[in-house]
């Protein structure tokens, strides 16, 4: 980003960035997720919430059960094709900037519930509303899910809160 | 008790034989097959000798649908199995929801799932399917939905009343513990009638059962339920090793037990955090995951999954448990017995809580039995019924426990029913961890193709939240012809309108919350 023209007119305790920066700053760091859980997974989702994995170090423990009051639906678990309508209607009642974070293998794909003559399961809920992260595991576990959020994090400000692991493949 | 009901159904029945089954096979003591003009009768007779509709279940055999009832009584052990033909190109059956109303909700399951409609049921709408179906899911043959049945499609409607006004409850909803709906009709503050919505999380569990082979449907059963998915594994492989027949080594058994009830432990303590939150104190919530995960800390390394277990196999277990795994559960168990007295300051003798929840969705015991609630359910309304004394599996038979019991069945009962269940969990772990027996963890008879014989069985445990059935048809090739789930959640989940009814808004959450649901069992 070139602000060269700016830069040095100030006093040295003024720090000067674009407004869109300062903005995904304050959002990455208030991820608000809406309290909707679908199935097996939302009980990671709770545990990833509670005591031992706390959530709030990430400014994401704030569950908000309205969509109108929350920025991140987390898909956690089977979309049935009773459900879609529901589902559609909440993502369209939140906010934008919003995001949506399909947690476990039926949210990403229909998991083990997809086979020859099955009539009720959405085989993969970007069908329905844009998917930003996927977190694959049946449920994952509360480590995968934080990584999720690290990943949206990183989707919002384009860098990570703190290194990853190098990745050895 | 079994020649009693033989002799006096004999003679009820006239003409129809009543049959002795093995039980040790097939899960019921008699059988007998009536005509469409006797169900009543037969309903009434068993309805006066207080027992219960513990399934309702239909089977497509092509040729005809058999509609399985299976009466059940909590005071005994006596089973009996009625079966009715009907035509498969006219299926139309007597309803007995006017004996026993729990089969009101069965009779719409069963309509929306083969067909078959019944006479003078009052209210025959979709309870499961959403409005793109078009066929009936459990037919062998594909028959497109009729035109009657499709008005009945639509779900359910609220109508136009006076003075009253509808509230969604759900699907998306905090204290609904998931995907339920229930369709409130208000007057006021107060609750005039209760409808619940189911099917927001049907994921074809039985049409998968017919798909797949017994070993291949394993899975399935963790995620049926998934707070208690060690007693759904051990309520099928049960199942299965009785149909054929499959011995169990001690250790094995022994290990099921600390198991399961380490599973009903965590279970338990899920529901109180929940329930609590319900109610509006989300800090025993923070404590109860706290325990939570020590439990998950001891299951993690020998199940190899953190929730939706799949460690039981057929004839045994996946893997073989460890001294850590002996030592950290004695650990847990002094942990957890300190907590209780934490559990009993922070919730038991709180004042708000106990006024809360006392005096409301009182069950009487004639109530319970209608409606077949089962579990700490049934036991909080009264009935000393726990399957893991009356028909024990796995190592059962040998713990020591008592069964709790509530004496005016209302929410406060329910908890406190709860929580003693919990302590006695504790006792059967103790007990079961002293006796633990050396040797190996699978039977070495454990075909690895399974084909049972032809046959049905019906096969209960107790899961956390009560009567767990699986009634099983073979026929003799490696995939279930039929497998019906009569599961507890939904079941306890039929007395909740009546329940509601005459109550505020609010204290229909708390007795929501009392009844423990989890919602993928419920719509399976």
């Amino acid at each position: 980003m070139n602000m060269s023209w700016i830069e040095n007119r100030f006093e040295e305790n003024v720090i000067i960035t674009s407004v869109d920066l300062a903005l995904n700053w304050c959002r990455k760091s208030s991820i608000w997720p809406m309290t909707f859980g679908l199935a097996c997974c939302a009980i990671e989702m709770m545990s990833t919430a509670m005591s031992r994995f706390d959530l709030d170090r990430f400014g994401a423990g704030v569950f908000r059960a309205t969509p109108r009051q929350a920025d991140l639906m987390i898909v956690s678990g089977t979309v049935t094709k009773k459900m879609a309508p529901v589902l559609v209607t909440l993502y369209e009642q939140m906010p934008s900037p919003k995001w949506v974070l399909a947690m476990g293998n039926c949210a990403i794909s229909g998991g083990p519930f997809v086979f020859e003559g099955q009539y009720n399961v959405i085989e993969g809920v970007d069908l329905l509303v844009p998917v930003d992260v996927y977190v694959p595991g049946c449920p994952p576990r509360p480590e995968a899910l934080l990584e999720g959020f690290l990943k949206l994090e990183e989707k919002i400000t384009g860098k990570r809160r703190f290194p990853g692991p190098e990745s050895r493949w | 008790m079994v020649e009693r009901i033989k002799a006096e159904l004999g003679a009820t029945l006239k003409e129809t034989p009543v049959g002795e089954a093995d039980y040790r096979e097939r899960g019921y003591h008699l059988f007998a097959e009536v005509a469409s003009a006797d169900l009543l009768n037969v309903a009434r007779f068993f309805d006066e000798r207080g027992f219960y509709l513990a399934a309702l279940i239909c089977v497509d055999y092509k040729e005809y649908l058999e509609l399985v009832y299976i009466f059940s009584n909590h005071a005994s052990l006596c089973k009996v199995k009625i079966t009715l033909k009907i035509d498969p190109a006219k299926p139309v059956a007597p309803t007995i929801s006017t004996v026993f109303d729990c089969a009101y909700w069965h009779e719409r399951e069963i309509r929306e799932f083969f067909g078959v409609s019944f006479d003078g049921h009052p209210n025959m709408t979709y309870l499961f399917l959403h409005e793109g179906i078009d066929f009936y899911p459990l037919r062998k043959e594909k028959i497109p939905v009729s035109d009657e049945d499709k008005k009945a499609l639509g779900a359910f409607r609220p109508g136009e009343g006076e003075d009253t006004f509808f509230v969604n409850l759900g699907p998306q909803h905090p204290s609904t513990h998931g995907v339920l709906r229930v369709v409130l009709k208000m007057d006021g503050e107060y609750i005039e009638d209760a409808q619940p919505v189911l099917g927001y999380l049907h994921r074809m569990h039985e049409k998968m059962a017919e798909n797949r082979s017994y070993l291949q449907f394993l899975p399935n059963t963790g995620r049926m339920d998934y707070l208690g998915p060690m007693a759904f594994n051990l309520g099928y492989v049960t199942a299965v090793e009785r149909l054929c027949g499959i011995p169990v080594p001690d250790r094995a058994n022994y290990v099921r037990v600390i198991l399961t009830e380490l599973n009903r432990l965590s279970s338990h303590l899920m529901w109180l955090g929940a329930y609590l939150a319900d109610l509006g104190a989300l800090t025993p919530f923070l404590f109860v995951f706290d325990d939570r995960e020590e439990i998950n800390d001891i299951l993690e390394p020998v199940t190899g999954s953190r929730l939706t277990y799949c460690y039981f196999r057929f004839g045994g277990l996946y893997n073989d448990v460890d001294d850590a795994f002996v030592a950290g559960t004695r650990a847990f168990i002094e942990r957890l017995r300190s907590r209780f007295s934490l559990y009993e300051k922070l919730v038991g003798g709180n004042v708000i809580f106990t006024n809360r929840t006392r005096g409301i969705g009182v069950i009487t015991k004639e109530r319970a039995r209608k409606q077949a609630v089962s579990g700490p359910v049934l036991r909080g309304a009264g009935i000393p019924m726990d399957i893991r004394k009356s028909e024990p599996c796995a190592a059962y038979g040998e713990m020591d426990f008592d069964v709790p019991v509530g004496t005016r069945g209302d929410a406060l009962d329910m908890y406190q029913v709860r929580i003693r269940e919990m302590e006695n969990a504790l006792n059967i772990i103790e007990q079961a961890l002293a006796r633990l027996p050396e040797g190996p963890i699978m039977t070495e008879k454990a075909p690895r193709k399974l084909k049972p014989p032809k046959g049905d069985l019906y096969h209960t445990v107790e899961t956390p939240r009560g009567e767990l059935g699986i009634y099983i048809v073979s026929d003799e090739s490696d995939k279930p012809y039929r497998m019906k789930w009569r599961v507890p959640s939904f079941s306890n989940l039929m007395i909740f309108p009546e329940l509601a009814k005459g109550n505020l808004l609010a204290d229909a959450v708390a007795i929501l919350g009392s009844l423990d649901l989890v919602i993928p069992e419920i719509d399976r």
